[in-house]
């Protein structure tokens, strides 16, 4: 009993560490239609500067963490006005952008390799201690990590729903041209749903980076994970993405008591391709009719 | 002169020359770099059968390309296998493994496909890194399975050691200038054929394709199967060229630089695989000097082509040719009204 509660804590810390970058990448893709391939080095990104906000020039932890989140931000609207503006009206946009910003993504890696080096580094936004609660044992640094977790989509859906840009974004996700006729900006939509994913990515890597530690290509695997929780949601649903990477956390937790760390991306594959075949539009994917 | 003899034509002539360096130039490091060359531009060239002419984004070919290097080094290593033996093998274990992974494709649209096949290769790679459990132990120390983080080494060669001296590498330049013939000569082909035709079709319009009568499920299987024969042999090449395989033949490095050799040719293309290929390895070599930058360098160069030409060098100049070509029609007088 012990036993598993303890395994559903720690998986739900990994789904809440997955959702805060997956909601990101499924925004992004929900709008534009756009794979952000250099999600992963945003991610890496934003766990550096915020260890070089507060190493480096020693700044407090709440103003390092916005200064990194602020930066990647930045990223984000710099990558659309130079990589996505000028294909965006292409035909084969989804694929041009992926491929596109796997090259950014390289470029990001390399320079967060340059100015800091291969050797890992610890991330200094921790809170020690922990919690003993029903025989689970509960670092507060999970619990930290969960509700800003819970914070953060509280308030991404509430922007979503309830704000005049939130329903700006629904638009454009739903129809682009009809969301522009209306006098939606949708150039500004873009450029600022770039920016709350590069933002959500230097959270995520900042709370992924407490628990292990800094590394220039640590994102990869994160991003891969994302993207997998995306698919298996249903590209582009938010909500769903947010439950999947719950039940993906979970089910990693589970993988890795059983049969060791080792399988634990490979099962996960497995089960996305069963997912696929079982549903291609993912669990809570809208099933589109192609017009042809 | 039809287009189809056009282009074996010029695959035979373009081989003839190339197989004339190692007597020109006999630097030993432009005979190895070219003959590293032979290797990326097989892989690309049925790449792009894949991604250029059957639309489908799959970035399966460095799998399958570890999947032909890995095959012929465990064969040689743990069996012995003579590698006129073990390559063939792996070339065609990639086919099995392609096939497999197109049937988990088929479903699927644009970027996801890309997605499933990086997460495979991705799979594979932490399967093998992170296995440590020791399958044999050798005086060299323990060795997994798959070879681990090191990789293998020393599960023999083609033989020009012994036949050819310190000039081994002669041989294995026209072992690989053969083989990117051959991949060539199997890339026009099929292009220029019924099935190639089909395979633009359903890239270009689903549905009428279909209603046509192409079986999507047939040709989609066939194109896996097809481009994966000579990536798994490149890879075992690959193996034998270089002595060593370990898990860096998954690094994303390789992965970017094989996708710009493809972008920067120009996709979908016949020969825009084989123009970035060799443009993509002069970049290389410019760069060499740089070190870390180099990444970054790839990196510009690839964003920068898909932004301003995304049908790259090759497709540029198609362009240029068909508007050169369009230009008296447009200087004649346009018929007015008075006239028709």
């Amino acid at each position: 009993m012990d036993v598993s509660l303890q395994i559903l804590a720690s998986g739900l810390t990994l789904g809440a560490m997955y959702a805060i970058s997956t909601a990101g990448l499924a925004l992004v893709f929900g709008a534009m239609k756009m794979l952000n391939m250099s999600h992963g080095a945003i991610l890496a990104l934003g766990g550096y500067l915020s260890y070089f906000a507060l190493t480096g020039l020693g700044l407090p932890a709440p103003v390092g963490i916005t200064f990194a989140v602020l930066v990647c931000a930045a990223v984000g609207v710099v990558i659309y006005h130079i990589v996505a503006r000028p294909m965006l009206q292409s035909d084969n946009f989804e694929t041009r952008i992926f491929i596109a910003t796997i090259g950014v993504g390289v470029i990001l890696e390399s320079i967060i390799l340059e100015a800091f080096g291969p050797q890992p580094k610890p991330q200094p936004v921790s809170v020690p201690g922990s919690l003993m609660w029903g025989g689970v044992y509960l670092p507060y640094q999970n619990l930290m990590i969960l509700g800003v977790a819970v914070l953060i989509m509280a308030a991404l859906g509430f922007a979503l729903q309830k704000t005049r840009i939130g329903r700006a974004i629904r638009a454009t996700a739903q129809n682009r041209d009809a969301a522009q006729l209306m006098g939606v900006r949708i150039g500004g939509v873009y450029a600022l749903v770039l920016a709350i994913s590069g933002g959500l990515a230097a959270v995520s890597g900042i709370t992924i980076s407490s628990l292990s530690s800094l590394l220039p290509n640590m994102g990869a695997d994160p991003m891969l994970k994302a993207f997998i929780i995306c698919v298996v949601a249903g590209l582009g649903s938010v909500p769903g993405s947010v439950i999947a990477a719950l039940f993906i956390g979970v089910f990693e937790a589970v993988v890795q008591y059983i049969f060791g760390v080792r399988f634990s991306f490979a099962l996960l594959l497995i089960l996305v391709i069963l997912v696929l075949i079982w549903r291609p539009h993912g669990v809570f994917g809208r099933v589109q009719g192609v017009r042809l | 002169m039809t287009a189809r003899r056009r282009d074996l034509f010029l695959c035979l002539i373009l081989a003839g020359f190339a197989a004339l360096l190692p007597v020109v130039s006999g630097v030993r490091y432009t005979v190895t770099q070219t003959t590293f060359f032979f290797i990326w531009a097989t892989v690309v060239v049925q790449w792009n059968l894949v991604f250029g002419i059957g639309g489908i984004f799959s970035l399966a070919q460095m799998a399958l390309f570890a999947v032909g290097a890995y095959t012929a080094a465990m064969l040689g290593y743990y069996l012995g296998t003579s590698m006129f033996l073990a390559m063939p093998a792996g070339a065609l274990l990639a086919v099995i493994f392609s096939v497999a992974v197109g049937l988990a494709c088929l479903r699927l649209r644009g970027p996801y496909v890309a997605l499933l096949t990086l997460c495979v290769a991705q799979v594979m790679y932490l399967m093998i890194v992170n296995d440590t459990d020791c399958f044999t132990n050798p005086p060299a120390g323990c060795m997994p399975l798959m070879g681990g983080v090191r990789g293998f080494s020393r599960f023999g060669d083609l033989g020009f050691r012994e036949l050819l001296g310190p000039a081994f590498y002669i041989g294995h330049y026209y072992v690989g200038l053969a083989m990117l013939t051959l991949a060539m000569i199997a890339s026009v082909v099929v292009i220029r054929s019924p099935m190639g035709l089909a395979f633009q079709a359903l890239r270009d319009n689903p549905a009428y394709a279909a209603a046509r009568g192409i079986d999507r499920f047939k040709y989609q299987l066939w194109i896996f199967g097809l481009s994966s024969f000579f990536t798994g042999l490149a890879g075992a090449f690959y193996a034998v060229n270089t002595g060593v395989v370990g898990p860096v033949v998954f690094s994303f490095s390789h992965l970017l630089f094989l996708l710009s050799m493809i972008i920067v040719g120009g996709v979908g293309t016949i020969w825009g695989p084989l123009v970035g290929a060799l443009l993509l390895m002069f970049a290389d070599e410019a760069m060499r000097e740089l070190g870390d930058l180099r990444d970054i360098g790839m990196g510009l160069i690839l964003v920068g082509c898909v932004v301003l030409m995304p049908r790259g060098v090759v497709g540029l100049l198609e362009d240029l040719a068909r508007r050169r070509a369009a230009q008296p029609a447009r200087n004649a007088p346009l018929p007015t009204k008075e006239s028709a």
